[in-house]
């Protein structure tokens, strides 16, 4: 299923559509496909249901209608032990608080492995790793530039530190694909560049697949060989940069800072903004 | 970035040591050393509960309880000690509040001779010292109102105004009374100076920076504490009634003693009711109220 | 949406209904004063008559002065230790069944939010199976600690009789229904989020809880515990007025026989005692903390 040579794509979705308490469409018949060692950027406007798209793709939530499948499997209807060696196989980067802030970094890294270890390994884990574990955690800790870091707790350490933990967290893991839900939104602007160029030749040196929902337009343009513009929870574009003119970046922002789209908006009829580079959230 | 080469050669940090390996053993021996003690000395006997012998006669006990007497009659005067129950804990309550708000602003040190209230006082060494006694006198009190088991204080006031559900109440606004007397001074020492010093600057008085500043920020917890202890109460308020203070307490010893057991499930199956109501009660207006 | 004219935008509640709630509760809290002052026959005069001034004065002056004899304190290091036995033993029951009744009462981990979206979605057999021991263990805890812990002595002085080992069960019961609600209370409150990325690396709910909600948790969970501590050695002391050994039994014996001087040590001891033991809980807190 996940073999090197595997034909199938790594994610193929069908109509996916996701619907929150029978009225909120956060996804709304979406077809996509993912290859193996493709590297895709997400963007859009907040609210247009990149992050609802990432929890579907890495198994958090359940579809409502649609397929999806996952190395050629159809994971619509998948539980118990099937479903969680699926997720095994799935690495994931959130935004912030997703590290146990209570224990130490290298037992935040260690959780990479969580879903191989047995419940009494996990335990004897917390109260005494082994010794080939807490290599393998200072190596990773080593790739993303903070070894020295290793016993200490993890709520005493700065957002972009604690990122770069979740990212040694997910190279213990090993997985064949990287979601990574805005990773970069909380960390300072300066570290940003520096966190998603991690991530790319991480991925690239590994022939991992990674799926980035990204803020920052700039990034996304300058990393990603393939854009996906995505609002109201449907897919506008899906381009390389190049082919990414200032005119579809404003549609797809547009209307979002006043809060009225742009057909209602009595001035939808002057010139829209020709240069639309969202603020960039410090 | 790149992957770092030879990573055995690095010198991996080892894991701070916290205390020593001899105190990070002391605690949990000193633990399981007082569990075995406490076991051996209460005669834990889990066998002879759960083994065949005790399981029989907790059965043939419990066999007794069936069913329930729910006769007219039995049910009538079982709603009237159930109410009985809810006064104790209702007058009680009342009674404690009162008395932790007629002692807390005497028992909060920033409010009697130290705190930002304090700073510039410039009054002479025997006011001082009379304003630290007084605090120190109604600490004390507090604290004997406190100590006292309420099921002492309820024997006492039995003993001094006869049986019945008043001297339940009475126990319950004293002991409580200093358990809240206590939690309250807590709450007043506890208050930012910030909003008091802002106050003070405008040139408000004591008096003034007490009513504008302390007295709205500490109300919602007091009540909050208040409602909390309520729930505590109604089941104090039964213990109490085993000593002669009224109420379901004083039935289910009645019901013990002359072997009434179907009476006694229905007694239960009222308390079970009561506390529950108290408790939702409770919780029901520290969200509406707070 | 803004409306077109801002004065015409409707408040979100009426009037009205911000005006019946203060004045309900007024109307309730004043009848349930009314009642209860008649109900439970409050009678403050009472307290000032001649018989009951002649009762008091005779109280306070049997207080002194306190009965502080080698052999009578000799006499209770028995009761002292009984006491704190009867508290341990029953802090440790009440753990023993108040954690897993919790563990299963916590709606997070059994059949609410992100841990069980996925396995139980579309299928009402798989949600009731995940229902039902929720309920049940939130059912069982509720009795246990409602029914106050001196009602679950006297029953079960029926089956093991009147001492120590009582006062342990009645504590380890009614304190293991509090402890299960307050557990559950807290580890539904923790954040999600980590729980959240453990699960996306494959791992079962019990590894998410025992690696990334416990540990989270635990300030928490031992405070509370300890708290519960300080309780039950005030409570052990009360189960004694029923026979279940310690200081209580030794307070109401000297209450019977009117010995008051002798009462008075024993709460000085009592007040000891719980003194020492919020110091050292107290202590506890902060280390783990």
């Amino acid at each position: 299923m996940w073999s090197e040579g595997a034909a199938e794509p790594v994610y193929r979705l069908e109509g996916l559509t996701k619907v929150f308490n029978g009225t909120l469409t956060a996804v709304n018949g979406v077809d996509l496909q993912i290859n193996r060692a493709e590297k895709v950027a997400v963007i859009g406007p907040s609210g247009a249901g990149k992050t609802t798209l990432f929890r579907l793709l890495n198994l958090t939530v359940r579809l409502t209608s649609g397929r999806l499948w996952i190395a050629g499997r159809d994971v619509s209807d998948l539980r118990g032990a099937r479903l969680r060696e699926v997720r095994r196989k799935i690495g994931s980067v959130y935004q912030q608080h997703n590290l146990v802030p209570r224990l130490r970094v290298v037992h935040n890294v260690l959780a990479g492995r969580l879903g191989a270890w047995s419940l009494p390994q996990a335990v004897r884990s917390l109260v005494r790793p082994r010794g080939e574990d807490v290599r393998a955690a200072y190596h990773a800790l080593s790739q993303v530039g903070i070894p020295e870091k290793l016993w200490a707790r993890t709520d005493e350490l700065s957002g972009g530190q604690q990122q770069r933990v979740a990212i040694a967290r997910v190279l213990l893991q090993n997985p064949e694909v990287i979601l990574a839900d805005e990773p970069v939104s909380s960390v300072d602007p300066t570290l940003a560049h520096g966190i998603v160029r991690l991530l790319v030749d991480l991925c690239s040196a590994f022939h991992k697949t990674l799926v980035m929902n990204l803020h920052s337009v700039d990034l996304a343009l300058a990393f990603f060989p393939r854009v996906i513009g995505f609002r109201d929870g449907q897919v506008v574009f899906d381009r390389s940069p190049a082919e990414i003119s200032d005119d579809l970046l404003t549609d797809l922002y547009a209307g979002r800072i006043t809060g009225v789209s742009v057909e209602e908006s009595p001035d939808a009829a002057a010139e829209p903004v020709r240069s639309c580079t969202p603020i960039l959230r410090s | 970035m790149q992957a770092q080469s030879n990573p055995a050669t690095a010198t991996i940090p080892q894991p701070p040591h916290s205390g020593g390996r001899t105190a990070n053993l002391l605690v949990p021996t000193g633990i399981a050393v007082l569990i075995l003690w406490s076991w051996h000395g209460t005669r834990f006997d889990l066998v002879g509960l759960l083994g065949a012998d005790g399981r029989a006669q907790m059965l043939a006990y419990a066999s007794k309880l069936f069913p329930p007497d729910l006769s007219p009659d039995l049910l009538a005067k079982v709603v009237y000690w159930s109410l009985e129950t809810f006064a104790i804990s209702f007058m009680g309550t009342f009674l404690s509040v009162v008395v932790a708000l007629a002692l807390v602003f005497v028992s909060s040190r920033n409010l009697v001779f130290t705190g930002v209230l304090f700073e510039v006082d410039e009054a002479g060494r025997p006011i001082r010292i009379a304003r630290v006694g007084l605090y120190v006198v109604s600490r004390a009190v507090l604290n004997l109102l406190r100590t006292v088991p309420h099921i002492v204080w309820a024997l006492i006031f039995v003993f001094a105004v006869g049986l019945g559900p008043f001297p339940g109440v009475l126990a319950l606004g004293l002991h409580t009374g200093g358990v809240l007397g206590k939690l309250f001074a807590e709450v007043v020492e506890d208050i930012e100076t910030q909003p008091l010093e802002a106050l003070q600057a405008t040139g408000a008085s004591r008096l003034q920076i007490f009513f504008y500043g302390v007295l709205p920020r500490v109300l919602p917890q007091f009540l909050a504490y208040s409602l909390y202890r309520w729930e505590v109460n109604i089941r104090e308020a039964i213990i109490l009634g085993y000593v002669g203070a009224g109420g379901l307490g004083q039935q289910i010893q009645i019901a013990i003693s002359l072997f009434l057991e179907s009476k006694l499930l229905t007694l239960i199956l009222a308390i079970y009711l009561m506390v529950t109501l108290v408790d939702y009660l409770s919780a029901y207006l520290r969200r509406r109220l707070l | 949406m803004l409306p077109p004219n801002p004065s015409e935008a409707a408040l979100p509640f009426s009037d009205r209904s911000k005006f019946l709630f203060p004045v309900l509760f007024w109307v309730c809290f004043a009848a349930a004063f009314v009642g209860s002052w008649q109900l439970a026959q409050v009678q403050p005069g009472l307290l000032f008559e001649a018989e009951g001034r002649r009762n008091m004065a005779k109280f306070v002056t049997g207080m002194f002065p306190p009965e502080l004899s080698p052999d009578f304190l000799r006499f209770l290091v028995v009761p002292l230790f009984e006491t704190i036995q009867i508290s341990v033993m029953g802090t440790v029951l009440a753990i023993a069944i108040g954690f897993p009744l919790g563990l299963l009462g916590t709606a997070s981990l059994a059949y609410t939010g992100i841990l069980n979206d996925l396995e139980i979605a579309g299928s009402r057999a798989r949600r009731f199976a995940r229902t039902l021991p929720y309920v049940l263990a939130r059912s069982v805890l509720s009795v246990f600690r409602c029914i106050p812990e001196f009602v679950w002595a006297f029953m079960f002085v029926r089956a093991v009789g009147l001492g120590p080992f009582t006062g342990v069960l009645a504590i380890g019961v009614s304190y293991g229904g509090m402890l299960g609600k307050v557990y559950s209370e807290i580890l539904e409150n923790l954040e999600t989020q980590p729980s959240e990325a453990l699960q996306a690396t494959g791992a079962s709910r019990w590894k998410i809880l025992v690696y990334g909600m416990l540990p989270q948790a635990l300030p928490q969970l031992v405070s509370y515990t300890l708290y519960r501590w300080e309780c039950a050695v005030r409570a052990s002391a009360i189960l004694g007025f029923i026979g279940a050994g310690g200081l209580g039994q030794q307070i109401e014996l000297s209450m019977r026989m009117f010995n008051f001087h002798e009462v008075v040590t024993l709460v000085l001891i009592l007040f000891l005692l719980v003194a020492a033991v919020d110091f050292l809980s107290a202590r506890a807190r902060k280390a783990v903390g």
